[in-house]
This record gives C-alpha cells, structure tokens and sequence, in this order.
C-alpha cells in the first residue's frame, strides 16, 4: 500500500465508509506502523477542528460562482469563535441522539453551578445548596442573591427578585431583575435576552438591570452589543450604560457597577453570614451538649494531634463514655472550609474507636456527612463490633438507603426464615451528583413509639413500624467504632471492608429518641 | 484554596480539555457518529466524579482514563452490533500515544482559519457542506452537480492540502517566535 492510498483509506474510515476488507488492512498497518497511526490521529484531529470551525454556519445554496457568505477575515475569526464555544457547549449538553446507545449511569442534567448563595430564597420553596447543578427552565430568585458558574465559563450574579432561564451554557434569559456577568475569553459571545432586546458579550463585563418594560445596559469593561427589535445594532464599550423601554426610547448614561453585588461583594458577604451561622452553630452546639439525652458528642477536631484523641464534648451526661481514638482517618476540612477540623475515613483502616457503657431504651443517632462515593456493599457510619445481641448498626447501602438495625436473636436460621434482626432502610437519599456535598443524616430509634424514622438535613426520609417480635426494649452498645466496622464476625476480607469512603465533621448519639422537630432544629442550626 | 475555587478551576479545566478530549474518544472509536455521545457522557462522569480528582496531579491523564471507561463501557453496550472496532491491543496504544501527544491544539485550530480563508470559495462551500449540514454527499452531488465519488476525491485532497497547511502556517509561526 503506497502513501496516498494509506491516507485515502485513513480518511475512509473517520467517515465511516469503509470496506471490512479496508479496514483489516489499515487495522494491520497502524498496528505495526507509528508513522501510520501519526497520519490517522492528524486526520482525525482535523475533522474534529473542521467540525468545530464549522458546524454551526449557516450553509449556502450550491453556488458555481464566488459567493459573498464569507467576507472578510474578521467577521469570520469572531464568528469561528462563537461557532467553537457553542459546540463545545453542545459537546458538553446535548442530549444523546436515538442511536441505540443507552446510558447505564444516570447523567447529570443542567447549565451550570450554583457556587455561592447570599440569603438566596428561591421561588416554591425551591433550595439549592452551593455545588448543585441549576436545572433548566425558569428559576425565579426571590430575594438575596446567588453566584453561578455556567460551564461556558462564565461567571454570573443574580440578585433578587429575579425572574430567568438557563437556555444554555451561552445563553439567559432575563425576564426581570438584575444580572452582571464576567465573560472569559473563552466565552465570547455569550448572549443575555431581556423583553427589549439582546446583549451579545464581546467581552469581558456587563450587567443588565430589567424592570417594567425597561433594561439598562451597564458595560463594566470590555465591549457589548445590544440587538433590540426595531432598531440597528449598537456596540456599547467600557463605561458606557443605556436605558431602552418597550417604545423603542433610549437614554445614555454613564456605567454604575456599584448598583450591582460583584464577586468580591459576593464573597464577603458570604463568608460574613458564614461566620454569623459558625458562631450561632457554636453556641448552639453549648446548649446541646448539656441536654441530659446526649451520652455522646465527637466534633472530630483531634486537638491533640499527637495523642489522635478525640474528646467526648459532652458536659452533663450520667454516662461514662470516654473520648475516641482516631485510626488512620486523615483530618480535612470541616463543613465550614476550617482546615483539619473533620476526618476523612477514606483511608483503608480508618475508623475512631470508642466504648459506650451502659444500657438504654430508644436512641438518636446524627451525623454531618460528606461522602465521596458509595463503592462498597455497606458503607459504614456507626458499627457495634461484631454484632451482639441487641446492638444496632447504623450504614448506608451501596445504593444509597440508609440502614440500621438492632439485632434481636441469637438463634435464627435463614433457611426457615427465622431472621435475626428487622433492617429499617430508607429509601435511596444518595446518588453520585451529590458527591462532595455536606450532609445531616440522623436515624431515631423509638421504643416507645415502636418506630424507627431516618433523617436527611433535618427532613424525615421514612418511617416504620418496629415489627412487635422484632422489638428490642433494652439496647446496648460497648465497644464500637465510627466510619468502620471494627471485628467483622465473616472470614470474607471482602464483607468486612466497610470504611466509609468520606468525611465525617460532627457525631451525636442520644440515649433517647429525639422529635422530629428537635431534628430540624439541629439542622437548622448546624447547616453551614 | 476552598472548595469554590477548586470547582471553578476544575470547571476551566474540563472546558479547556473539550477539544482533546472529543479527539481521545472518536480516536477509539474509528467513524462512530456516537463519539459526540460517548464523550458527552465522559464529560458527565467527569463531572460527577470530580471530588475524586486529586489537586496538583495531571488533569488530562485523569479525564482520560475515565472516558476510556466510558469507551469501554459503549463498546461493550454495542458488542452485538455490526460495527468494526480496532483490537484491543491497537486501542491500549492509540490511548496511550493519545495521552502523551503534545500537539498544541489551539494554535492548530488559530492556523486552521487562516487556511480555511485562503481557500477558494468553491472548496469552502464543499468542506462547509460536509462539516456543517446534516445532508448527505449525494444531496450535496445533486444540487451541485458533481459526482459523488468526485466530491470525495476532492474533500481527501482538500484535507491534505489543509494538513500541509496547518503544519507550514505552525512551522513558520514557531520560526518566528
């Protein structure tokens, strides 16, 4: 095979017009030639830049002579950029076409992240928590602002009352409210639409204020475009700000960023109603760690990082349960970003150690969360070791349910359907679009209610009966370990890997079964 | 840095790597129309598993193995189907050499407009023609007037005349600099 017959057939099979025959034999060639598997990535890569040069351009009739669709080097450099970001942005979100191929996981839908909040109430009751993807449609911010980063790159703040829709990663409506948005590079030509008109960015900042049939464009810095209905385009630059109503009318004035939060602004405030909710978390925590029902309270801050003890920061308990000993877990960042104030269990072998004297009745167990992925069978949070008669564990499923159980007898065999203990689990509260989220997760058991009820970020997740034969009145702990399983009681190395693969910041266990309004109140204060 | 900073780099990183990460994957998946799909849901898993990523080791390296997960993951899905795929030791060396090219892909893409411009505007419209309509060659052969397999022969000539053309316009810039 000569040179251009090896290109001809390189160039074959990037388009999918292959004979079998064909393909063995250039099959054969790369596999034994570097020069020819060179050829094909070269080609390959320029059918890629050629698609995305070009894939959004609108196509002429067939023309024999010299067209004018294309003039002029500039217009076609600026259009080349826009026609690359908007691929890229439909690399990213299209929906698969019906070929045939179904996705087994589950995809992760939406435009962008929310990466910070400021007081932000969303419409129906609607919460987002920082690091969720924004779904698409209209959202409607009530009041406060949020930051969102749009995977085109932009950056941009939303203050409330707004009213607007994620239509792409290069693309907002804004129905009402205010917006200011930072366009890198990268991004240009990411487009804003308000009722008069559309902003098309040129780069780099700009903002747009939409009330009562009126917008008021502000360009911060860089260039925009404003396309309204009826009128020619015009290209506003750096300082300038103009008033449009539904009349056509405009006005010139002069640009204003301090009518609209910046990042910076954003950041601040942030941080500063962070620190308000730590130090309000702080007291709270005081209070509760004098509530009588509370046996045991870890804020997995070792402070003694030489020791790796963690101290029981119970104040006014009759139990006698000590402080815990930290085992391989590495310390991270807590809930609040403090460095080296939470334990990552994700370390094989890391669990904290502890001894739970005594007997109790119903139990309340709480935990803050952050899990990395569920990647095995059971995922563990509070484990007795082995599993005694009357202990309870308390894990989540591969799946993403809450388990706990609370073994009731000895004697049981599963051939007959005798049955050791009854599994309370949640439905599936967890899945991995939540990786790296902090979380509240609590389990009540009640005795005298005879039910068990799980929690998630102080919201009930499920409730259920304690079946009578499986109802343990007395229940007891001792030796136990958090974020592991400390003696597995199978051979199977496989069955007793159970370390959590994440984070734990804050452990509670209550010898009493809190209510659900006590829950929501421990979120409530807790969240950061 | 915080958690913020850290998403919004991982952000810029991700969309930084569109472009060769779209390549890895059509690369493993030779004429499949589905490696826009398959990328799209390597850049979603990315995404999910972005706790994963360890700050300070190599970005690229990590995105790819997992899409050539995902990779793996559709060949098996389309097992049954009649498409050929290349063997499996051919696809551990396409994803290896893929992953330690070094090709400065901005700068080819910068070369390739200026080439696209020199082009006569008959040859524009063909190579617009294939690269952005959703029609066929023959759709293309009936409204234009020219045979088919001449259409082709002309697209393979074009794409070597652009390949020459990249590669001078980069040799000349690197001259410069």
């Amino acid at each position: 095979m000569n040179r251009s017959d090896r290109s001809r057939l390189i160039d074959a099979l990037i388009e999918d017009d292959i004979s079998e025959a064909d393909f063995l034999l250039l099959e054969a060639e790369m596999s034994i030639d570097p020069q020819v598997r060179e050829e094909y990535y070269q080609r390959l890569e320029l059918a890629t830049l050629l698609e995305t040069t070009l894939g959004s351009e609108v196509v002429p009739m067939p023309t024999s002579a010299t067209s004018s669709w294309w003039s002029g080097a500039r217009v076609m450099v600026a259009a080349a950029a826009v026609v690359m970001v908007l691929s890229l942005a439909s690399i990213f979100w299209t929906q698969p076409a019906d070929n045939g191929f179904a996705p087994v996981e589950k995809l992760a839908q939406g435009f962008g992240v929310v990466v910070g909040q400021v007081d932000a109430e969303w419409a129906d009751g609607r919460l987002l928590a920082d690091g969720d993807l924004l779904p698409a449609g209209e959202l409607a911010l009530v009041s406060g602002a949020a930051q969102i980063e749009l995977f085109s790159g932009v950056s941009v703040i939303v203050e409330g009352a707004a009213q607007f829709e994620i239509v792409s990663p290069m693309e907002i409506n804004l129905v009402a409210g205010k917006m200011r948005a930072r366009v890198p590079e990268a991004a240009h030509g990411f487009l804003v639409n308000s009722p008069e008109g559309r902003v098309v960015d040129l780069g780099t900042e700009f903002a747009l204020d939409v009330i009562d049939g009126q917008s008021v464009v502000h360009v911060l810095e860089g260039e925009i475009e404003w396309h309204s209905k009826d009128q020619p385009m015009q290209q506003l630059d750096g300082g300038q700000a103009i008033r449009f109503d539904a009349n056509g009318d405009t006005e010139a004035m002069a640009a204003d960023a301090s009518a609209f939060i910046g990042i910076e602004e954003i950041t601040a405030r942030r941080n500063s109603s962070r620190v308000a909710q730590f130090e309000r978390w702080e007291r709270y925590t005081t209070d509760l760690q004098q509530d009588p029902r509370l046996v045991a309270h870890y804020s997995m801050d070792a402070a003694d990082q030489w020791s790796r003890r963690l101290p029981n920061g119970v104040m006014s308990s009759a139990t006698q349960v000590g402080e815990g000993a930290v085992v391989a877990a590495a310390e991270v960042a807590d809930r609040w970003g403090r460095s080296g104030q939470a334990l990552d269990f994700s370390p094989t072998g890391s669990r904290v150690r502890l001894v739970v004297p005594g007997e109790f009745r119903s139990m309340t167990f709480l935990t803050w969360v952050k899990i990395n992925s569920l990647d095995r069978w059971f995922n563990s949070l509070f484990l007795t070791d082995g599993h005694e008669l009357h202990e309870p564990h308390w894990q989540i499923m591969d799946d993403g349910r809450l388990f706990f159980s609370v073994k009731k007898n000895d004697n049981y065999d599963s051939a007959k359907g005798v049955q050791d203990k009854h599994i309370f689990y949640s439905p599936s509260f967890w899945d991995s679009s939540m990786s790296g989220q902090w979380l509240m997760v609590a389990t009540v058991y009640n005795v005298d209610a005879r039910e068990t009820t799980h929690f998630l970020n102080g919201q009930v997740l499920s409730r259920e009966t304690i079946p009578e034969e499986f109802l343990v009145e007395t229940t007891n702990i001792g030796a136990a370990s958090i974020g592991n399983w400390g003696m597995p009681s199978r051979e199977d190395p496989a069955f007793a890997v159970r370390n959590l693969n994440g984070s734990m910041d804050e452990f509670a266990f209550f010898a009493a079964a809190l209510s659900d309004e006590k829950i929501t109140e421990i979120y409530q204060h807790g969240k950061p | 840095m915080n958690g913020l900073e850290n998403e919004s780099a991982f952000v810029e990183q991700l969309t930084d790597l569109q472009l060769a990460l779209r390549i890895y994957v059509q690369s493993l998946l030779p004429g499949d129309p589905s490696g826009h799909d398959v990328t799209q849901q390597a850049n979603s898993t990315i995404w999910r598993k972005r706790a994963d990523f360890e700050i300070g080791t190599n970005f690229r390296a990590w995105a790819f193995s997992i899409s050539r997960y995902e990779v793996l993951n559709y060949r098996k899905e389309q097992a049954r189907s009649a498409r050929l795929g290349f063997s499996e030791e051919l696809n551990e060396t396409i994803a290896e050499e893929m992953s330690t090219r070094s090709e400065d892909l901005e700068k080819r893409h910068e070369a390739l407009r200026g080439c696209l411009d020199n082009l006569k505007p008959k040859d524009r419209e063909l190579l617009l023609h294939r690269y952005n309509s959703s029609a066929t060659l023959k759709d293309y052969s009936a409204r234009s007037g020219r045979s088919v397999g001449g259409l082709k022969v002309t697209l393979h000539r074009l794409r070597s005349v652009l390949l020459n053309c990249i590669s001078n316009r980069v040799a000349t810039e690197e001259g410069r600099a």
